[in-house]
């Protein structure tokens, strides 16, 4: 055996877990045996046990024998990394080591749990600290760097998403830009006189809302303007605004982050053969009756009379788009409510296929209407030649109806433009066309781009309550990402291109999912930005010419690791 | 190197798992003490997608007897669509693997979430009978480079 020592000194530290390591992990076994494999020869090794290394004193323990020992390298054979890295990256951080210079093993979950045996348990914990070991040496430092931020914010959209978004974030420290595509502030709640009873329902609310925002002198408003360009990462993107008026271009102005809370609409009746019918018929769409009920202050025909009998049908499209646009039953409701407090004597004729009543309150409400003598037919099918309705009810024959008026509930699908933002963030849309979010639990309000943002009904459909919860969930988490004053760390186990082997052929660009990855024309060679990029390594998987890096998990780190783990 | 009987053979495998589902199914797994074959010894990486086609040689050359691929249900990727990219590229290694003569069998790509510990210890474990009933890795030992 050689005795020549390199400058490398490695520690590996096993934790006893209490009993949960040490029971079924003989350590000292391990103690003796690693210093006497053949890859060590040529190196020093620390081996020690402790009791508990996450503990305040396993801690202090771990950082003095990294500071005693001047560890170049350290393995901590503990619980899983998802429980305890960062803990241990901590400790590292606080001595002269860097933290990339580390790795932690799972002898837990992946040896003592799992495996009866305790001599088996032992050889696979030994196998796994011996990949580590070999691996943590080929590691590189890798250095976090921290990058200024500006805490503002820009909102897309002056609906209720938009400003309860903007009223939740704008401060002292924090300015909001609120863009608005139209000449006034509200968005689809500018359309409804009532809201559900139960929401104390008026005007109030939006108007109250309004006025603060005005009010509000760190909010910027912005009418009639569209958003011309957004380029940047989270905590620093440049956006441009255009003004749809003249055609000319807007403000120009940076922000930390950015909130599409672009909103609705309802879907064409008119391409849906079985809901044809004429302006002239007294057939209505909900919004047209929200803004009957507001400009009117009742529900009325073409003549100004009352109507007598009203016929309701849901789920107008909901077949064709495939989802449940969640609202209609309750505003429906809300009408029929409207309707029998008008006159005592109407005839309620309500058509669904589902009822949707997904809030705590709900189901009171739908009693509260249908006590009073609202119809309410299940039906497997419906077709309308004005106001003369063809329905067939669940399991029995088809029937016929004439009624006075017809109103139907067409499912929402998102506002016009929805799909050139989306374009222009180069964020994905959902099968519905709807915003697509990161993750439908671990990360509902934001975008696969960090620092984007979708809020209300652009991101699926939603109600008031449900917008404003988005809205305030936003807020929140962009309230703790962009503190103003405070740098940002961003990911720094990023891809890296190496020029002299890229051949430029663009396949890393087409797969990137975050759009991190851009074309040097002039080198002809892609490049990385490190700010974006947030470390999958899937364009290291897909280099053919083996040209990308993906750090922390190159492909010299892994067949190290691979080597020891079946050797 | 002399080829261990069939019966008395203990593969060698290893498991490239995705940080977020599939570790994490094997955290949930050892932490319901679930007995789990101890032949596999995983090797975590961010996606699968970061999985390429040398680091699948790699791992057969040096004498691996089996690969199983560990990636988030389709739809469910946290680099939200990295793992449909594995699933295009496991396609292509398993062509591979075919002209380099070795059984397509030993490598195994599943989805398994996070949530999915019993899973992870069914897919183990009888990914682990199945390498040993295909018995070693021809080749191990015989490398064509």
């Amino acid at each position: 055996m050689e005795s020549k020592k390199t400058s490398s000194k490695i520690g590996v530290y096993i934790c006893e877990c209490g009993p949960n390591i040490a029971d079924n992990i003989d350590i000292d076994t391990i103690i003796a045996r690693l210093p006497s494999l053949e890859e060590y020869q040529n190196k020093e090794l620390v081996v020690k046990r402790y009791k508990l290394l996450c503990s305040n004193e396993g801690k202090e323990f771990l950082e003095n024998e990294i500071r005693e020992n001047e560890f170049t390298h350290l393995v901590v054979a503990a619980c899983s990394p998802r429980d305890h890295d960062t803990t241990f990256i901590n400790v590292c951080k606080k001595t002269q080591l860097n933290p990339y210079l580390y790795k932690m093993v799972n002898i837990r979950e992946q040896c003592a749990w799992i495996i009866p045996d305790k001599e088996k348990a032992t050889e696979k914990a030994i196998r796994y600290i011996r990949a580590a070991t070999s691996r943590v040496l080929k590691q590189s430092e890798l250095i976090e760097k921290q990058l200024d931020i500006d805490p503002g914010v820009l909102v897309i959209g002056g609906g209720i998403s938009g400003i309860e978004t903007a009223l939740s974030l704008a401060g002292k420290e924090r300015k909001v830009y609120l863009v608005e595509k139209s000449s006034e502030l509200g968005g689809k709640m500018n359309m409804f006189k009532e809201l559900l009873p139960r929401q104390n329902g008026n005007r109030d609310i939006i108007e109250k809302k309004i006025e603060e925002v005005k009010k509000n002198e760190s909010i910027t408003i912005f009418l009639e303007t569209e958003l011309e360009s957004a380029v940047g990462f989270l905590g620093n993107f440049e956006i441009s605004l255009k003004n749809i008026k003249n055609n000319q271009p807007g403000a120009e102005f940076t922000v930390g982050a950015i909130v599409a809370a672009t909103g609705f609409r309802l879907t064409d009746t008119g391409k849906l053969a079985q809901y044809k019918y004429s302006k002239e018929s007294e057939v209505y769409t909900s919004l047209e009756i929200e803004n009957m009920i507001k400009r009117d202050g009742k529900i009325v025909l073409k003549s100004g009379k009352e109507p007598e009998s009203v016929g309701l049908i849901h789920c107008v499209g909901r077949e064709e788009k495939g989802y449940c646009s969640q609202i209609c039953c309750n505003y429906m409701l809300k009408f029929i409510s409207f309707l029998q407090q008008q006159s005592d004597s109407i005839k309620i004729k309500d058509f669904y296929r589902d009822m949707c009543l997904p809030h705590k309150e709900d189901q009171g409400f739908f009693e509260e209407v249908k006590n009073k003598g609202a119809d309410f037919i299940r039906i497997s099918d419906v077709k309308i030649k004005g106001t003369h309705v063809e329905y067939t009810p669940i399991g029995k024959d088809k029937k016929e109806v004439d009624v006075d008026m017809v109103i139907l509930a067409p499912a929402m699908e998102p506002e016009k433009g929805t799909e050139e933002l989306a374009e222009l963030f180069n964020v994905p849309l959902s099968e519905t066309n709807f915003f697509q979010e990161e993750h439908q639990q671990l990360n509902p309000v934001e975008t696969s781009i960090e620092g984007i943002f979708i809020v209300g009904a652009c991101h699926g459909p939603a109600g008031i309550s449900e917008s404003m919860l988005q809205a305030q969930a936003a807020s929140g988490k962009i309230s703790t990402r962009l503190i103003p004053g405070k740098k940002i760390v961003p990911e720094v186990k990023v891809s890296e291109i190496m020029e002299d082997f890229c051949m430029g052929c663009r396949t890393c660009m087409d797969i990137c999912s975050y759009g991190a990855i851009t074309f040097d024309g002039e080198l002809s060679v892609c490049v990385v930005n490190e700010a974006i990029c947030r470390g999958c390594g899937n364009c290291a998987g897909s280099c053919p010419s083996g040209a990308i890096r993906a750090k922390h998990f190159t492909s010299a780190q892994i067949y190290q690791e691979i080597i020891e783990a079946i050797r | 190197m002399k080829p261990e009987g069939k019966d008395n053979f203990t593969p060698k495998i290893v498991g490239y798992l995705c940080n977020w589902c599939t570790y994490a199914a094997a955290d949930m797994a050892g932490s319901s003490k679930l007995e789990i074959a101890p032949e596999l010894t995983v090797i975590k990486v961010m996606c699968s997608s970061r999985i390429d086609f040398n680091m699948v040689l790699t791992t057969f050359f040096n004498g691996a007897d089996g690969i199983l691929i560990g990636g988030c249900h389709p739809g469910d990727c946290h680099y939200d669509k990295g793992n449909y990219y594995t699933r295009r590229r496991f396609a292509l290694f398993k062509d591979i693997m075919k002209i380099l003569k070795l059984d397509p069998e030993r490598l195994q790509l599943s989805w398994i979430s996070a949530s999915e510990g019993n899973r992870y210890a069914e897919v183990v474990n009888s990914f682990t009978e199945k390498i040993k009933k295909l018995g070693p890795n021809p080749l191990n030992g015989n490398p064509y480079f």
